[in-house]
């Protein structure tokens, strides 16, 4: 008896002592950090911006879909998304925690990342929420208002311009940088070129915030680092393990009703261009008669204007050139390029032809095509491909008529063959620039179904008609008179 | 007082020794049938026995001892022994059934006619029936208000709703978490469900929707007695099979020839859209041979030709073989079997009970190398140390152990993605099931028909493992003083220890989307300890004659752990080793904690006025961990009243009695823990960078509890002495202050925050109805639930126009979804230029997804020594949309997707015109003329949006969810001890058939699996067919 009164005591001492544990410490969580180092962010913002990079490229006319209708195929999409706006939330972190540790270095990559994103979504939709966003957890900004696409460009720019300042001199030793292996330099070389690829975005414009476009583009390019050749690229070089593998790697979606677009396989056909061999595979019927991989005949692609079963029925045939193996079955592939040294070439040249600097526009636009060339030949995915990529070929390849800046007279002929160029280096390369290049450029020339013009826009996610209504509903007023539609055209394209 | 008589009785028989005599004899009841299970108790000590099966009872007793006969359903009787030794008693049926004790909210049992809300027992013939390896598909139909739904495959357990809620599970007082499979059924004496907030308010936030208790066997027999009973069951055919069609094989527009299995040949990466199976038909398949076009040799071969030789399509080529139909579906699924043995042995002494027992059951599955183990050992037992104090306790041991067991979900990992949906019947399964690999490269790469999508789903199933290794340790010790005749205290602990090992070894070249294909082992190892203890005080006072007033008062503190440990290769090394020690890349190791307690203290104080009025005030106060502080500490009050009307008020002649009750109670409801602050998660790495990423949820560090108020009202009667009973239950639940993920315009930089906010409102009417329809020699006894219920939107936060797809006054379970564009009168508008349907950018609404009502009946059967059960469950209303017709369209296995597909292949264009309108540009609608290619068609317009039954019944994807199911048919014989076999007291054979038929609307799949949508491609609906026997001794 004594023994059991004892044991209930001690059980409800137990029970007592229990019940006072500290309820605000056990409910910290063990697991996960409230703060971090801007190093891990960085990591994240470096892959996360290469997010919509392996998106089949049917609105730039290089895939078609023959089981299923695509909308982006047809032109007849409707809305996007503002999944952009999650990865900012993580650059938002990454600005925040470099203020915490004071760090320059983290913050102008933090400001480098928001102005590619803000980049990226004003030319998709027009005006977008720009100085009042990501403030949802610091201000319980829950609605932003929509900026002006003008008033963005110049946010954008500022943010570049930031960056610069930040950068220039910086000796600070970063971490988590897995494009640029936390070479300052090289992000800095980053930033000014993507300064010009923003100003040349706006060709249609000649001021923005009360500057001349022109000037400030001239003033970059001559007093700003930019890179020098194509090693200098920011890019991301896949490897063969869990979380660092090529984005497309085992993607199921490559073997069944995926073919190549005769748009773009007809544009490197006409060239003769060798990088045709490491895009896609010759047809069924080419392989089955035995040609050669360089054998120009054995390509073909598929007509993105017609039904899906028209195509699917020349597929059926055996006659239609699908992606290159590589992209689904090499764990590395090849590395993806955010903005590399062929680009900031283009766009050089570009800037040359329309007198924005002087300068020499068929040399900077062949320094671009020898370098993409380069580029490829030094992917480990294309070693096959080697002997077709090499310096002779790519020698070769710039006597092509329709490659030689010198075979044509006209400044806007001369554009579209650097526009053209561009646009063939970019398949799985660059998400959906190639497309808004083609909508502010007209190069190159996109084949429709009759009756269908090519959008210049996505209309506004759903979303934000259903949680940000007043402000989104002022944005379409404000821009398209109250008509949220893909062909409207926004302030950029004006 | 009557307590102290029933001290005086004990001390009185402590004093006065005398001689113990043998009373034997027989329970009968009205119609003279014996009755087993009768206690048999000497008043006033807890000395007693229990009839055997055929009514009998042997006791020892005194000459001036009472024996007191009580069985459920039957008024108690009291049999003074006066010297007698053969005392046979016939139990007459307790017409009111109002003083049976059931059990009740924290371990307090509470007398029927006492209880202010609603609360049913199942019947016991379900618990003693229900041999599947898990309980709970046992309770469908059975209580009014309780969902249960039933998947289709093998260690697939199945959901509760009570009141559409999720309830508490509460085993000997205790709540568990569990999903049946590590409770030992055979155990389970009784379950006893409290279906609302009223009832289970005293659980706290744990009980707020409710609760099941169950409550495990005690030994009462004074005799050593031991039950052995087994069951075996096999599958035989099905109450639902999804068949395709079997006129068309792989490819598309007709067309087919295999090279690579991935689009490299002619359509061989995809679909169903192939060529018909004739006769004489040669089409180059994935078995096909291999011809060398220079030498002419041919060799023969499974699977593709990558990374060979013979990957030159100009000097090699596959040899055309027979198209042929295979049922593959029907062949991959085989017999499934159940066994279920148990066996428990109890004992009854002066001071205690004790009761042991074990069981050991195991499923074999209808997906080839799918299994399931589980066995256990239970033991619990009550002793009288001293006369005021009493000791409790319990240890029970459960194992469930799956070498294998199969997945499902839209996926390639599951086999009915693969054999229904995406294999098409031109692919031999024979030769898929006796070719795992490709020759030359065994363990590297699989034989199959496709290397885009699919798995070879007899390797599937073989060589990928997937293994679930679960120990289960509970105890309970439970400690009473009985103090005073009127106070007693008790004290109670428990802990139960869920240990779980799981792991997947996949071979290589197994294809799951994005995942490694080379090769893969992965293990989760977690721990689970709950630890839960009170005590409770209760007093009784009678204060007068006409009022009697008890008094509990208790506290509580629950701690609640879970670590668990994840660690995977990357790639193995070596095909088949399944060690960290043989992985290609670094191995990934991940480790989890999480912590939560609560405390609390409660009280209940129930009136007895009149011995007619039952007034029950209950209220508890928890403090949660998982709580801002600020917030943390949160009041539940009840007050329940019930009052049996035919004790005052005289009745019509035919009715029995008349008990009227009506509850109020309010409870609260807490987070999961860290949920209140924000913090990074890992995403992986790159290379030996890790990435970490912040929360798309804004936390909100003052959210608040969740309140739900609810109130109900009913009755229970019987009418013409117990032949009809009704009870009856209306309620009301308002759900307040939500904690509802707001979403956010993602320009914020967030997806949703934590608010509180909010208010939906559930109204619901319960029926239940028995009857004893025939009342004879023969007997026919039925019994009927019915539920309606109805959760509405009520209020928005923040006073917004929409909440999601919702508006304030719509139902909870509406349903809206993508719909094709309509004309104003409703005609379907097609595109001339696609000849296809356009989706319409506004969501249109296709019903709500809760039926209208469920009901089940139970019918038995009794005569002589046959009992016969027949039960029927169903719902009536309500829609669900069906993920596997839309694939079925899609890809072609569809059986109506046959139609159009010849007259297309003879023209050699497309042929089909849809029905509908197009819109010209000046506004005009004329009749649609446009041909479209058919397989187009069927790909877009049933596929790609929702079209009900009303829209077009042909191409419906979304359906009326209504059925009835023969969910059990049972026959039992009973062989009563006609002592020509010694030892054995009783035994009783069973013969059953489970899931047996269902009458539906819905076409292929069975809508009883789910209470969703059908988005998980289930097994088809198997009807198991099987035998019990039941041994006594």
């Amino acid at each position: 008896m004594k023994i059991i009164v004892r044991i209930c005591t001690c059980i409800m001492l137990a029970a007592a002592a229990i019940s006072c544990t500290d309820f605000e410490e056990l409910n910290l969580d063990p697991n996960k950090p409230t703060e971090t180092s801007p190093q891990l962010l960085l990591t994240t913002a470096c892959w996360d911006v290469f997010s919509e990079f392996d998106n089949f490229q049917y609105e730039s006319r290089m895939l078609v879909a023959t089981d299923g209708e695509s909308s982006e195929q047809f032109y007849n999409w409707t809305r996007g998304d503002f999944n952009f706006y999650d990865d900012l939330r993580n650059i938002q972190k990454l600005e925040e925690e470099s203020v915490r540790v004071s760090s320059d270095a983290y913050l102008a990559l933090a400001n480098f990342f928001k102005a590619w994103y803000f980049y990226n979504l004003t030319i998709k939709y027009g005006d977008i929420p720009f100085s009042e966003a990501l403030q949802g957890e610091t201000n319980e900004i829950y609605t932003a208002k929509y900026d002006t696409q003008e008033d963005v460009f110049v946010g954008i720019l500022k943010l570049l311009k930031e960056a610069d300042i930040l950068l220039d001199g910086n000796s600070e030793i970063i971490d988590g940088d897995i494009l640029n292996e936390g070479s300052l330099d090289q992000w800095q070389k980053l930033v000014n070129a993507f300064r010009l690829k923003v100003l040349l975005t706006l060709s249609h414009k000649s001021t923005i915030g009360g500057e001349t476009i022109a000037s400030s583009f001239a003033s970059i390019y001559s007093g700003k680092a930019l890179m020098n050749d194509v090693s200098e690229s920011t890019q991301i070089n896949f490897l063969d393990q869990s979380g660092s593998r090529y984005l497309n790697f085992n993607s199921s979606s490559f073997g069944s009703g995926l073919y190549m677009d005769s748009t773009f396989v007809q544009k490197l056909i006409d060239r003769e261009d060798p990088r045709l061999f490491v895009y896609c595979t010759q047809t069924p019927n080419a392989l089955k008669a035995g040609k050669a991989v360089n054998d120009f005949s054995s390509y073909e692609g598929g007509n993105p204007t017609v039904q899906y079963s028209l195509v699917n029925e020349k597929a059926v045939a055996g006659n239609i050139s699908k992606p290159n193996a590589r992209y689904y079955d090499d764990p590395v592939c090849e590395s993806m390029l955010l903005l590399g040294y062929p680009e900031q070439q283009f766009i050089i040249a570009e800037a040359i032809l329309r007198g924005w600097i002087s300068g020499d526009a068929k040399a900077e636009y062949n320094k671009g095509i020898k370098a993409s060339f380069e580029f490829f030949a030094g992917q480990a995915s294309t070693k096959n491909y080697s002997s077709y990529l090499s310096t002779e070929a790519s020698d070769q390849y710039l006597l092509n008529s329709f490659v030689d800046l010198d075979e044509v007279t006209s400044v806007e002929m001369k554009i579209s063959y650097v526009i053209t160029q561009k646009y063939l280096q970019t398949y799985f390369q660059a998400g959906k620039t190639p497309f808004f290049e083609q909508r502010r450029t007209g190069y190159p020339n996109f084949k429709t179904a009759s009756g269908v013009s090519i959008p210049n826009r996505w209309m506004y996610p759903q979303t934000e008609y259903d949680y940000n209504n007043t402000n989104v509903t002022e944005a379409v007023t404000r821009q398209f008179g109250g008509k949220d539609d893909i062909r409207e055209t926004p302030w950029y394209l004006k | 007082m009557k307590k102290i008589t029933l001290l005086l009785l004990i001390f009185t028989n402590v004093l006065i020794v005398n001689a113990q005599i043998k009373v034997t004899g027989r329970v009968n009841d009205q119609q003279g049938n014996s009755l087993p299970g009768v206690n048999v108790v000497i008043k006033g000590t807890v000395e007693g026995t229990v009839t055997s099966i055929d009514g009998n009872y042997s006791i020892e007793a005194k000459s001036e001892d009472v024996l007191i006969f009580s069985f459920m359903g039957f008024a108690s009787k009291e049999e003074p022994v006066n010297g007698r030794t053969l005392i046979n008693v016939v139990l007459g049926e307790d017409v009111q059934q109002l003083n049976e004790v059931v059990a009740t909210a924290i371990g307090i049992k509470q007398q029927k006619k006492k209880i202010g809300y609603a609360t049913e027992k199942i019947v016991d013939d379900v618990i003693v029936q229900a041999k599947s390896l898990n309980l709970g598909g046992a309770l469908t139909g059975q209580v009014a208000g309780l969902t249960v739904s039933n998947p289709t495959g093998v260690f697939q357990s199945p959901d509760f709703l009570l009141r559409g809620k999720k309830p508490l599970i509460v085993l000997d007082g205790i709540p568990v978490e569990t999903d049946f499979f590590d409770i030992p059924t055979e155990n389970i004496e009784s379950i006893n469900v409290l279906k609302g907030t009223s009832a289970s308010a005293l659980y706290g936030s744990r009980g707020k929707n409710g609760a099941i208790l169950l409550t495990s066997k005690k030994g009462t027999s004074k005799d050593l007695q031991t039950t052995v009973s087994t069951t075996l069951m096999v599958s035989a055919g099905y109450a639902a099979f999804p068949d395709p069609q079997h006129e068309y094989g792989s490819g598309s527009n007709g067309q087919y020839e295999f090279w690579d299995g991935a689009d490299g040949g002619i359509s061989d990466g995809d679909m169903t859209w192939g060529p018909k199976f004739e006769p004489g038909k040669m089409i180059a398949q994935w078995n096909s041979p291999i011809r060398d076009k220079v030498t002419g040799e041919t060799i023969e071969w499974y699977g593709g030709v990558k990374n060979t030789k013979y990957d030159d399509r100009s000097r090699y080529e596959r040899v055309p073989t027979p198209w042929i139909q295979h049922d593959n579906l029907k062949n991959f699924l085989s017999t499934g079997i159940i066994s279920n043995t148990d066996m428990s042995i109890s004992m009854k002494t002066d001071r205690g009970q004790f009761m042991m027992t074990g069981k050991y059951a195991y499923q074999k599955g209808q997906v080839p190398s799918s299994r399931v183990n589980s066995g256990g050992l239970n033991f619990n037992g009550t002793y009288k140390l001293t006369e005021d104090l009493t000791l409790e306790g319990g240890l029970s041991y459960s194992k469930v152990y799956s070498p294998n067991y199969p997945r499902y979900g839209y996926g390639p990992k599951n086999h009915m993605y693969t054999v229904l949906v995406w294999m098409s019947d031109d692919v031999d399964g024979e030769a898929l099931k006796n070719h795992f690999w490709i020759p030359g490269q065994e363990g590297y790469q699989q034989a199959n028909y496709n290397y885009a999508w699919y798995n070879n789903p007899y390797f599937a199933a073989s060589e990928l493992k997937q293994v679930h290794d679960r120990n289960v340790i509970s105890s309970q010790v439970k400690l009473r003083w009985d103090i005073l005749p009127n106070l007693s205290i008790q004290g109670r602990g428990a802990v139960r220890i869920k240990d779980l090992f799981e792991n997947m070894q996949s071979p290589k070249s197994y294809m799951n989307y994005g995942d490694s294909r080379e090769g893969d082992y992965k293990t989760w190892n977690s721990e689970q300890t709950n630890f839960d203890t009170d005590v409770l005080l209760t007093y009784t006072a009678n204060i007068s004659d006409d009022l009697n007033v008890t008094v509990n008062g208790g506290a509580s503190y629950f701690y609640r752990k879970y670590q668990e440990e994840y660690v995977a290769t990357d790639g193995l090394i070596v095909p088949g080793i399944y060690n960290m020690g043989n992985s290609q890349g670094p191995v990934m190791a991940t480790n989890y904690l999480e912590e939560k307690a609560t405390s609390s203290v409660y009280a209940t104080a129930t009136l007895d006025v009149f011995k007619s009025w039952f007034l029950t005030l209950t209220g508890r106060n928890d403090k949660s961990s998982t709580m801002p502080t600020q917030n943390n500490s949160y009041f539940y009050p009840s007050v329940a009243l019930s009052t049996v009307v035919s004790d005052y008020i005289s009745m019509p002649k035919h009715v029995d009695y008349l008990k009227v009750y009506g509850s109020w109670a309010q409870v609260s409801s807490d987070l999961d823990p860290y949920q209140i602050e924000s913090t990074y998660s890992n995403n992986g790495i790159f290379g030996t960078n890790p990435k970490i990423s912040y929360p798309s949820g804004i936390v909100n560090s003052n959210i608040k509890p969740e309140k739900s108020s609810s109130i109900e009202f009913g009755l229970s009667t019987s009418f013409f002495k117990n032949r009809l009973g009704l009870e009856g239950t209306y309620y009301k639940v308002v759900d307040e202050n939500q904690i509802i993920e707001l979403p956010l315009s993602k320009a914020s930089g967030f997806s949703s925050r934590y608010v509180n906010g909010n208010e939906y409102e559930t109204k619901g009417l319960e029926l239940a109805l028995s009857a004893k329809i025939i009342n004879k020699a023969f007997k026919w006894n039925i019994r009927t639930n019915w539920s309606f219920n109805k959760k509405t939107l009520t209020k928005i936060y923040g006073g917004e126009e929409k909440y999601n797809d919702l508006r304030v006054g719509d139902r909870a379970d509406d349903m809206w979804g993508t719909q094709w564009q309509k004309t104003d009168d409703g005609r379907l508008i097609i595109d001339p230029n696609t000849g296809l349907t356009i989706k319409d950018s506004e969501k249109g609404y296709l019903g709500h997804t809760d039926p209208n009502a469920r009901f089940g009946f139970q019918n038995t059967f009794k005569y002589k020594k046959f009992t016969l059960n027949v039960d029927f469950d169903g719902v009536i209303g309500g829609v669900m949309s069906s993920t596997t017709i839309k694939k079925l369209w899609w890809g072609g296995r569809h059986p109506e997707s046959t139609t159009g597909r010849d007259d297309e292949y003879a023209a050699g264009k497309a042929v089909y015109v849809p029905k509908g309108v197009n819109v010209l540009a000046n506004g005009d609608i004329v009749e649609n003329t446009t041909a479209v290619s058919w397989q187009t068609w069927s790909q877009n317009y049933p596929y790609r949006a929702n079209v009900t039954e009303d829209e077009n019944k042909k191409f419906a994807n979304v359906f009326d969810r209504s059925y009835v199911k023969l969910r059990k048919v049972a026959l039992t014989y009973n062989f009563a001890n006609n002592n020509k076999v010694r030892l054995l007291n009783g035994a009783t054979v069973t013969l059953f058939a489970n899931n047996v038929a269902v009458l539906k609307n819905i076409p292929l799949v069975d809508p009883d699996f789910t209470t969703g949508n059908d988005d998980d491609l289930q097994d088809p609906s198997a009807r198991y067919i099987g035998v019990t026997t039941k041994f006594t001794f």
